[in-house]
C-alpha cells in the first residue's frame, strides 16, 4: 500500500478496509465450500486443503511473470487463474488417485504431508530473496486514486465465483453423479455393490474441491499482488476447517455464514486490543476444541441456514398455540 | 561418507523412534492419531531446557562428568514426567469427551489441541528459539594442559581468557593467577556425532524397558487386551480410562526423553520445535506398522536413514537441488508403504469387516 492512501478521507479508507475484509471473507467461502465438499459431503478426511490453495497461487503467479507484457490484461487474468486451477487440479490428482483408496486417518495425514510437503519443497528448492513472487498487476495499474475501483472489481470477481461455486456445489449434489458420491460417503462397500465405482466418484469430487481452491488461490495471488512460502503455512488449514466445522459439515450457507463470522469475531477481537486479540490463535484453537467436545457436527450440521428459520419458526407457532 | 550419512541418519531416526513410540501406543489402544503428541515432545524440550538452565549445567564446579550426567539425568526425568502430565490432562480434558463422537472429531479434535499447545507456548515462551544450555567443565588454572586444547573462559566474560591452541606454560599460569583466575571452564568437546551416539544408546536403553512394560507388566497386558477389543476388555473387568490415561503417559514420557535429546543435540528449542518432527514420526510408526513397538523403532531408524541417505545418493548422482526434497521424503515413503503394504513393515495384517 502506498503512501497516498493515508491522505484519502475517512470514508474512502473505510470503503477500502470494507471491501478488503469482504473480499477475504468471500476467499475464504470457497476454501471452506471446497474443503466441505470434499469432507462434508465426500466424508473424506482431507488435511491438505492449503496445499491446493496454494500450488493454484503459485501457478498464478508463475505464469503472470512468465508471459510477455503487453497481453490484454482480462485474458491474463483468465488465462493464469485457469492456469493455477490446472496447477491445483495435477496436485490433487497426484494425490488423489493413489491416496484416496485409503482409510480416514491415513488420508489425513497423506493430505498433510503433501500440503506441508509441497511448501517445504517450493520454498527450499525457491533461490529468490525474499521467497516468492510479486505479481504484476494485470487488470489495471493501480494507485491511491483507484485502488477502490480496484478492490471493487475484485470484489465482484468474488462474490460471482462464491455465487458460481454454491450453485455448482447445489447441483452437484442432487445430480446423479453427486448422490451417487453421497452414497459412497455413506457406505462404500454398499454403494461398490449397486453398480457405483467408489474410486471414481472419491477422485471426481476430491478433483472438484481441490480445483475450487486452486481458483481461489490464483484469484488471491492477483488481488494480494504477492505470494509468498509463509502465506500458506498450517493455520490456513486450521482456519478453512474451523470455518468448515462451525457452519457444518455439508451445508453451504453454514459455510459462508462461519467465515464471515470468524473474520467478524478476529477482527472484533483484534479492535479490543490487548491480551485478547494477542491471544487471538490459542483463542482460536480452544474455539475449534470446544466445538468438538461440544458440538461435532458443527453449530447447524447438515442443515442449511434456511432449514434452521423454518423449524425454528414452527417451533415457535407450536409453542404459541400451546 | 557413508558414516557420516549412516551416523547422521540413525540420529535422527533415534529421534523419529522416541516420539514414533507414544504415537503407536496410542494409536494401538484408541485408533487416534494423537497429533498434539509433538507438542508434548515440545513441551518436555522446554521443561527440559528450563532444568537444565536452572541446574546450572553451564557450570559445573568439578572437572569429572559425573554431576553433569546428573544434571542431564534430573532433566530429562523432569521433562518426561512433565510431558507425561500434560498428555494425560489433555486426554481426561480434550480426547476423553470426543472419544465416542466418531473418528473426524477426535481428530479435528487433536489437531485443536496441537494447534493449541503450539501457539500457548509462543505466547509464553516467545516465538523464537533458545539456545539450549551447552554442559560446561570447570579445571583449576594449574591443571590446564600444556597446549590449550579448547577455549577456556571465566564466569564474568563472554571472550574465552585462553584460546584453543595456545601454550601454556608455568609463566602464561602465573599471569592468570595475577588476574585473579583461579579456575576457567570449557564446554566438553561433544562433537554432533558423539550427541547423536548418546541419543542411539538412550533409545537401546528405552526399548526393553518399553518392550517388558507392555509384554510382561499386568498394565502392559490390559493395554494389549484394550487394542485388541475395547468392549470384550471393558466387560473383563478392565479400566478403560484408566489404561488410556497411562498409555497416554507413557507415550508422553517416552517422548519427553527425546526432546531433550532432540534438542540437545541440534542445539536450540521453540514453540514449533514438535511439528514436524511429530509428522515424520507418525510417519515412521505407519512405516513400521502402526501398533506395533519394535515396528516404531525400525521405522524411525529407516525414516532417518532415508531422509540423509536418499538425498546424499541423489546428490552424488549429479542432482544438486537434492537437499531441497529432503522434507518431502518422509510424505513419499509414507504414500508408497501404504499402497504397498499398508500395515507397515511389522504390521499384524487387518481385515476389514462389513
Amino acid at each position: 500500500m502506498d503512501a497516498g492512501v493515508l491522505q484519502l478521507p475517512l470514508a474512502i479508507k473505510l470503503d477500502l478496509w470494507l471491501t478488503d475484509q469482504v473480499i477475504l471473507v468471500g476467499l475464504f467461502a470457497l476454501l471452506a465450500l471446497s474443503l466441505n465438499l470434499i469432507n462434508g459431503w465426500g466424508r473424506m478426511f482431507s488435511l491438505g486443503h492449503h496445499g491446493f490453495y496454494f500450488l493454484g497461487a503459485y501457478g498464478a503467479a508463475w505464469l503472470t511473470a512468465a508471459l510477455p507484457t503487453g497481453l490484454p490484461g482480462a485474458l491474463v487474468f483468465v488465462t493464469t487463474c485457469l492456469f493455477g486451477m490446472l496447477v491445483a487440479t495435477a496436485g490433487g490428482l497426484l494425490i488423489g488417485v493413489p491416496c484416496l483408496r485409503l482409510r480416514g486417518d491415513y488420508l489425513a495425514i497423506a493430505t498433510l504431508g503433501f500440503g506441508e510437503g509441497v511448501r517445504l519443497v517450493i520454498s527450499n528448492a525457491d533461490v529468490r530473496v525474499p521467497p516468492g513472487f510479486t505479481v504484476p498487476r494485470v487488470l489495471f495499474e493501480v494507485n491511491s486514486s483507484n485502488l477502490l475501483m480496484y478492490r471493487l472489481l475484485f470484489l465482484g470477481i468474488v462474490i460471482l465465483l462464491v455465487v458460481g461455486v454454491v450453485l455448482l456445489i447445489r447441483n452437484y449434489v442432487r445430480s446423479s453423479a453427486g448422490r451417487a458420491m453421497l452414497a459412497v460417503a455413506q457406505d462404500e462397500r454398499a454403494a461398490g455393490l449397486l453398480g457405483i465405482n467408489p474410486t471414481g466418484s472419491k477422485v471426481l469430487v476430491f478433483l472438484m474441491g481441490s480445483a475450487i481452491a486452486g481458483l481461489a488461490g490464483a484469484v488471491y495471488a492477483h488481488y494480494s499482488g504477492s505470494v509468498a512460502p509463509k502465506d500458506f503455512e498450517f493455520v490456513l488449514m486450521v482456519t478453512i476447517f474451523l470455518i468448515v466445522v462451525l457452519g457444518g459439515l455439508g451445508s453451504i450457507s453454514g459455510c459462508i455464514l462461519a467465515a464471515f463470522l470468524l473474520r467478524a469475531t478476529e477482527r472484533g477481537l483484534g479492535m479490543v486490543g490487548g491480551v485478547v486479540s494477542e491471544w487471538w490463535q490459542v483463542e482460536f484453537a480452544l474455539i475449534l476444541i470446544l466445538l468438538m467436545i461440544f458440538r461435532p457436527n458443527g453449530i447447524f450440521g447438515p442443515r442449511e441456514l434456511t432449514d434452521v428459520i423454518r423449524d425454528w419458526r414452527q417451533r415457535r407457532r407450536a409453542g404459541s398455540k400451546a | 561418507m557413508l558414516a557420516d550419512v549412516l551416523l547422521d541418519g540413525l540420529g535422527l531416526g533415534a529421534i523419529y523412534a522416541f516420539i514414533a513410540l507414544g504415537y503407536t501406543m496410542v494409536y494401538g489402544i484408541i485408533k487416534l492419531i494423537n497429533f498434539a503428541h509433538g507438542e508434548f515432545f515440545m513441551v518436555g524440550a522446554f521443561v527440559g531446557y528450563f532444568a537444565l538452565r536452572d541446574l546450572g549445567v553451564d557450570e559445573v564446579d568439578l572437572p569429572q562428568p559425573l554431576p553433569i550426567l546428573l544434571a542431564f539425568l534430573v532433566a530429562i526425568t523432569l521433562a518426561a514426567t512433565a510431558a507425561a502430565l500434560l498428555a494425560v490432562l489433555t486426554e481426561r480434558l480434550a480426547y476423553r469427551p470426543v472419544r465416542r463422537a466418531g473418528r473426524i472429531a477426535a481428530l479435528l479434535t487433536a489437531v485443536g489441541v496441537s494447534f493449541f499447545l503450539q501457539n500457548l507456548a509462543v505466547q509464553v515462551w516467545g516465538a523464537g528459539a533458545r539456545a539450549y544450555p551447552e554442559p560446561g567443565i570447570w579445571l583449576y588454572v594449574d591443571d590446564l594442559p600444556a597446549k590449550a586444547d579448547a577455549d577456556y573462559k571465566i564466569r564474568e566474560r563472554v571472550e574465552a581468557v585462553v584460546l584453543k591452541g595456545d601454550a601454556i606454560d608455568t609463566a602464561r599460569k602465573a599471569a592468570l593467577r595475577a588476574e585473579g583466575i583461579e579456575r576457567v571452564y570449557r564446554t566438553p568437546d561433544l562433537t554432533k556425532e558423539g550427541k547423536q551416539g548418546f541419543v542411539l544408546l538412550a533409545l537401546l536403553l528405552w526399548t526393553p524397558v518399553l518392550w517388558w512394560l507392555v509384554k510382561r507388566t499386568r498394565m502392559g497386558r490390559a493395554m494389549r487386551a484394550v487394542s485388541e477389543d475395547a468392549d470384550a476388555a471393558r466387560l473383563m473387568g478392565i479400566n478403560i480410562n484408566l489404561i488410556v490415561a497411562a498409555t497416554f503417559f507413557l507415550g508422553a514420557f517416552v517422548a519427553g526423553v527425546g526432546g531433550v535429546a532432540y534438542c540437545a543435540t541440534y542445539g536450540s528449542v521453540k514453540p514449533l520445535t514438535g511439528w514436524i518432527p511429530g509428522l515424520k514420526a507418525f510417519i515412521a510408526a505407519v512405516i513400521g506398522g502402526i501398533g506395533s513397538i519394535p515396528g516404531a523403532i525400525v521405522g524411525g531408524l529407516l525414516l532417518g536413514v532415508a531422509e540423509f541417505a536418499i538425498p546424499a545418493l541423489l546428490e552424488q548422482l549429479g542432482w544438486a537441488d537434492a537437499k531441497a526434497f529432503q522434507d518431502a521424503l518422509a510424505y513419499v515413503f509414507l504414500i508408497i508403504v501404504l499402497l504397498v503394504k499398508p500395515t507397515g513393515l511389522l504390521g499384524k495384517p487387518q481385515r476389514e469387516k462389513v
